[in-house]
């Protein structure tokens, strides 16, 4: 299963990916089922963050 | 060794729901309110699993579906019960309420009454700096004194915390660092008293603005910055209701838009836009905003029937930025998931989430980036017209 993130997802060419999966190659179908994306939600109701730098 | 032989990890209380999404599948995870999104096979691993089904039948039903060897199917359904398992396992997200010992203040620094739909506040500040982090956006609601109040709110620190209580009890305690979380309770408390509900009664709160006409509302939605306060304040300049900016409070048994009776934060940059429509603007107070680099100005809004609630017609995620094109375009449902859930609170009952994603599901999902505030009133008009 893989994890699908924004901040780590980099291009890279067809052929590359070819060298990088390797025997998987032939199980494309698996590499994209075992893709998720997951998402939480706030813990808590919140405004935006506007407060003051100096704190209290 | 081969762990999970069995369809174990179902145990009592690891609910989740299962809603079809453009092609894929959202799961939602009760124990550590997650969504997760998978593709459709992937899905049809999760439901025999929850069925109980046996391990070696559902990895041969692997092995004939996604035409993989048995040994790699094997190990692809043991890594799909891993991650199953750790959203059971994680504990519970509910923010505890921080137990602490607390003295309160014999004189406050403020005493202020307000009167929304009809019901009294009163609001006691110990600082100025608390007061600070309150009035402004509600200073245009500001009553006189009055004999008897419903509400009365006392906001003090003690050690470093800032406490909020209601009537005398204890809502919670807040670090310096979990500011925006004492507004956003706060801001849920006057939500839940203006409409009179209960916190359960509640779907959701979206950090949007919301905007409406007769009948309808939009939501529009966006990282900040990206113009949603300012597209509220030239819409209700041009015949729109501005219905809530920044807290956007949605009801369970309707899924409609509530009024929150909060002031439109108008960044410094947008002041020039808004001037020609908004004269007083000039001479309002300006609050600055050291650590985000920003400077706002609170405009009221001018609907002012806050008990007002609307059907949500669609969510526009929106995009200002000086000399681009109007361009307004269907966004896929998925994508418009991926922007709401993680700035959005979503009430943690499970009934609740199957009505959040029946009503996710079903409102129509935009992106509308412009430059032209014109052009952007005219099309608002034709998605509120079903006129696209």
């Amino acid at each position: 299963m893989k994890k699908k993130s924004k901040n780590t997802a980099k291009k890279i060419t067809r052929k590359d990916a070819v060298k990088k999966i390797g025997n998987y190659g032939k199980y494309a179908a698996l590499t994209a089922i075992g893709t998720y994306l997951l998402l939480n939600p706030q813990k808590a109701q919140a405004a935006s963050p506007e407060e003051p730098g100096s704190g209290f | 060794m081969q762990p999970f032989r069995k369809s174990s990890f179902v145990k009592k209380g690891n609910d989740m729901l299962i809603k079809k999404i453009d092609t894929k599948h959202i799961v939602w995870f009760q124990n550590s309110n997650s969504y997760l999104i998978f593709e459709d096979s992937t899905t049809a691993i999760i439901k025999k699993l929850h069925a109980k089904q046996p391990i070696s039948e559902i990895e041969n039903w692997c092995c004939l579906k996604l035409e993989i060897p048995k040994n790699i199917a094997k190990k692809f359904v043991n890594d799909l019960v891993k991650l199953i398992q750790k959203q059971h396992q994680k504990p519970c997200t509910k923010v505890p309420l921080l137990a602490m010992r607390f003295v309160t203040p014999n004189t406050y620094n403020s005493s202020k009454h307000y009167l929304i739909n009809e019901v009294s506040f009163l609001i006691e500040f110990e600082t100025e700096f608390l007061e600070s982090l309150i009035h402004p956006k509600f200073a245009h609601l500001e009553a006189l004194k009055m004999k008897a109040t419903e509400y009365h709110y006392q906001i003090f620190q003690n050690d470093e915390h800032i406490i909020f209580l209601v009537n005398g009890k204890h809502i919670g305690s807040w670090s310096c660092k979990d500011i925006h979380l004492f507004q956003g309770k706060f801001s849920m408390q006057i939500t839940q008293h203006t409409h009179q509900k209960e916190a359960h009664e509640w779907l959701g709160v979206f950090h949007a603005s919301a905007v409406g006409n007769d009948t309808n509302s939009l939501l529009f939605l966006g990282d900040s910055g990206n113009g949603k306060s300012t597209s509220l304040a030239l819409l209700q300049a041009n015949g729109f209701k501005c219905l809530a900016d920044d807290f956007v409070p949605i009801d369970a048994k309707k899924q409609e838009v509530y009024s929150f009776p909060a002031a439109i934060s108008i960044k410094k940059n947008s002041l020039k836009t808004l001037y020609p429509f908004y004269p007083k603007l000039k001479a309002a107070s300006e609050y600055r905003f050291k650590r985000l680099q920003k400077t706002v100005r609170f405009l009221a809004p001018n609907n002012l029937d806050y008990t007002t609630h609307l059907p949500c017609k669609a969510l526009v995620f929106i995009y200002y930025k000086q000399g681009i094109r109007l361009e307004l375009k269907t966004i896929s449902k998925v994508k418009a998931f991926e922007k709401l859930i993680p700035d959005a609170w979503i009430s943690p009952i499970k009934e609740n989430v199957a009505l959040f994603l029946d009503w996710f599901l079903k409102s129509p999902c935009y992106q509308l980036h412009y430059s032209d505030a014109e052009k952007m009133i005219e099309t608002v008009h034709k998605i509120f017209n079903d006129d696209l």
